[in-house]
């Protein structure tokens, strides 16, 4: 178990689920949560490689700024979807089509 | 450079930094709706960071601890940017759009788009690309949906949100392995460790290179990754389409040429054709059939469109694909090439937008009809526009005859296996030339032209004259950026 | 030591089996008749109205918001007091720095009225808040 290869695994399994939902979903809160899903892939990708790799703590580092990057991330898409859905009457991203595709 | 001692260069973010804080503070006590205050402040705020850029002089070296580098080319694309920037304020103060808005926040939101496009041109660590990439988009995200009640405007933010956090996630994700492939976040570690690498670490080097390709495709929405581009570009508010059509995209030029430069070519000299050919697979192949399907599908899909504005959206990816042309050739000479276009870029394609805000004002829409007739209605409009589309097409005496010159240069001097690449670029410019042209004949050809004529205001007089005089000037004279350009052309280098 | 996680592990198993065993022995046996009526929502007995998926007030997501940033940004704060005896002064100025320009964004917020349960100098946009709040707000929606 406690080793690099296990949490790559996890990893990747995360972020192919993220992709999917992404794929997928037409939600756009469920998009968002595909994304946050990608986004911790490459946390555990991070940590895991500095802690097995035997690096310095730049993986560490990293992670931490992704976090709050993440965070940014997810409070600005909230905040545009619950305007998105002020306005339209939908989260749906499909339904939001005002402007051509 | 250690933290302490970068602080002096680091002078001109701290400025932007300060411009920042004041903004949101004086937009806080600001009692009325007057907003007009705010943008004062922050466009002398910009402009001492303009000055700042220009003072901080010092040899390249790299600030905090490796993760910033500090050189003539970070300042170049800075002094753009900066440029840009305090046009669109000009832009903004004058468009109507913002009617009935709050626009205090507007222009803090603007600064500090531009602080992460300073760290952006200047990246050499993984985590900055990541942050500053970030930054930038977060701040695009609230401004392309600035307008709070208006459906279109909602909608571009929405899908910029959706694409922009999909596509910075699949970004990260190849840093990750990156970093763990070299055990390292910063450029130069990068490279050598990955001149160790041994053969079977390839794949995984080449995925993750696809995923951060991702990544900075978006920023300067080259083809498979520019789903966002026209739909974004036509709900935005037209100051911010104009924004985002010309800075962001400097800098994803910016961040691009240092990443490929210092983590897989030499990325001293820029002289050799060197790309490490035991660990790279065919990246100028891909970049050339990037930068060739970017420009046919933007040029292509900008025929059939019947709105101005989403007509310069796809021109702005094509656009993009031309810059790119430069890309597979990573000589100095393409870079050179890169750094000439993004300056004359930002004249011919803020004006075409200058003009869309004013025609869109004045006629009440921003669709080909707005403008029939609209060269004898309004005679100062007309001549710039058409200068404009000249110059956007590549017509000389116009400066986009002079980046497009060099940038066909730098694709031919690389060697016969880039001449389809040139080839494709010319047959493009021959595509577009329809569509300009065809915002031409309609404002010269169709309509009635025995209406009243319509002069402009003195201050949009100006605004037009300062964006069209260097459009032509430096179509004819264009030494002074050419040393410019020349003097930046100068990297960090680790030995 | 990974033997008393044995312990913990041998639980879980357990706890697993115990919940997932009976479902699916249930689901075996069980007839399954699926009416309109059984797939609803349960409301009590009565005829549900509406959709589950009913709106929260959208202020909660306002202060949510602003919880989760300022939240996170203690983030930065751990890795800062680790090393504060280290650095020292430097580090106490940087920090401050940092925390004066989030009290900025803090000020910001609350000047604009996003910390107020009812907020006063809002225009909703033309979705179904604008009603609500013309209804409950009357005189108090300005502009913006």
């Amino acid at each position: 178990m406690d080793n690099l290869q296990t949490y790559l695994y996890i990893s990747a399994i995360l972020f192919s689920l993220g992709l999917y939902g992404v794929i997928t979903r037409r939600n756009g809160i469920a998009v968002l949560m595909g994304v946050e899903l990608i986004l911790n892939s490459a946390n555990i990708n991070f940590v895991a490689f500095a802690r097995f790799g035997g690096m310095n703590f730049s993986g560490q580092v990293f992670a931490l700024f992704v976090i709050i990057m993440a965070a940014a991330e997810a409070a600005v898409a909230l905040a545009i979807i619950i305007n998105v859905f002020n306005n339209l009457d939908t989260v749906n991203i499909d339904d939001a089509r005002e402007l051509k595709l | 450079m250690n933290n302490l001692l970068s602080i002096s260069l680091f002078l001109p973010e701290l400025v932007l930094t300060a411009t920042i804080i004041i903004a949101i503070i004086v937009d806080i006590f600001s009692v009325s709706n007057r907003t007009s205050k705010v943008s004062n402040y922050v466009i002398i705020g910009l402009l001492a960071t303009l000055a700042a850029v220009f003072l901080t002089n010092h040899s390249p070296t790299t600030l905090f601890m490796d993760s910033l580098a500090f050189d003539p080319f970070a300042s170049f694309i800075k002094s753009v940017v900066l440029v840009a920037t305090l046009l669109i304020i000009i832009f903004t103060r004058y468009s109507n759009e913002f009617k009935g808005y709050h626009t205090g926040e507007y222009y803090a939101l603007l600064c500090i788009m531009v602080f992460g496009m300073f760290l952006m041109a200047s990246a050499i660590d993984l985590i900055t690309v990541y942050l500053s990439i970030e930054v930038v988009s977060l701040m695009s995200f609230i401004l392309a949906g600035y307008l709070k009640n208006n459906p279109r405007s909602n909608e571009a933010s929405l899908k910029y949100v959706i694409y922009g956090a999909f596509s910075s996630g699949i970004m990260l994700y190849g840093l990750s392995i990156i970093f763990g492939l070299t055990g390292t976040t910063k450029f130069f570690a990068i490279r050598d460790a990955i001149t160790t690498l041994d053969s079977s670490s390839n794949l995984a080097l080449t995925l993750s290179t696809v995923f951060v390709l991702a990544g900075f495709g978006y920023k300067i929405s080259a083809v498979p990754f520019h789903f966002w581009t026209p739909d974004v570009y036509e709900g935005s508010p037209t100051p911010i389409t104009a924004y985002l059509s010309v800075a962001p995209k400097a800098a994803g030029f910016a961040l691009m040429i240092r990443f490929f430069n210092q983590v897989f070519v030499d990325g001293d000299s820029l002289s050799t054709l060197g790309w490490y050919a035991d660990v790279s697979f065919a990246w100028p192949e891909i970049l050339g059939v990037i930068s060739v399907v970017t420009m046919t599908m933007g040029n292509l899909v900008a025929i059939q469109q019947n709105s101005v504005k989403r007509m310069l959206a796809y021109s702005s990816i094509a656009h993009a694909g031309y810059m790119l042309m430069a890309f597979p050739t990573i000589s100095s000479e393409g870079v050179f090439a890169v750094m000439i276009y993004l300056v004359m870029y930002l004249f011919m394609n803020l004006g075409a937008f200058f003009v869309l805000i004013y025609v869109a004002q004045k006629q009440g829409g921003e669709n080909f009809e707005h403008f029939s007739g609209l060269g004898w209605r309004m005679p100062i409009v007309g001549i710039v526009m058409t200068i404009f589309m000249f110059s956007l097409t590549g017509l000389p005496p116009t400066v986009g005859f002079i980046g497009k010159f060099y940038l066909f240069v730098a694709v031919i001097n690389a060697g016969s296996a880039f001449y389809w690449i040139a080839f494709f670029g010319a047959i493009n410019t021959v595509v577009s030339l329809y569509f300009y042209m065809r915002v031409v004949k309609t404002m010269y050809l169709d309509g009635n032209p025995s209406e009243e004529i319509i002069v402009p205001p003195l201050s949009v007089t100006l605004i037009l004259l300062v964006l069209a005089v260097p459009s032509v000037f430096f179509g004819i004279y264009w030494t002074p950026i050419l040393n410019w350009v020349n003097n930046s052309l100068l990297f960090f280098v680790q030995i | 030591m990974y033997r008393d996680f044995g312990t913990v592990l041998i639980f879980a198993m357990l706890a697993i089996v115990l919940v997932y065993v009976p479902l699916f022995i249930q689901s075996l046996v069980a007839p399954s008749q699926k009416t309109p009526d059984k797939l609803d929502n349960y409301e009590c007995g009565e005829e549900p109205e509406g959709s589950a998926w009913v709106q929260f007030n959208i202020r909660f997501y306002v202060i949510a918001l602003i919880f989760l940033i300022f939240d996170v940004e203690v983030v930065f704060l751990f890795p800062w007091a680790m090393v504060f005896k280290e650095m020292g002064m430097v580090a106490f100025i940087e920090m401050g720095i940092f925390l004066l320009i989030l009290i900025v964004g803090l000020a910001y917020v609350w000047k604009k009225g996003d910390l107020d349960w009812v907020k006063y100098n809002v225009k909703y946009g033309r979705g179904r808040y604008r009603q609500k709040a013309s209804q409950t707000e009357g005189e108090a929606v300005g502009s913006i």
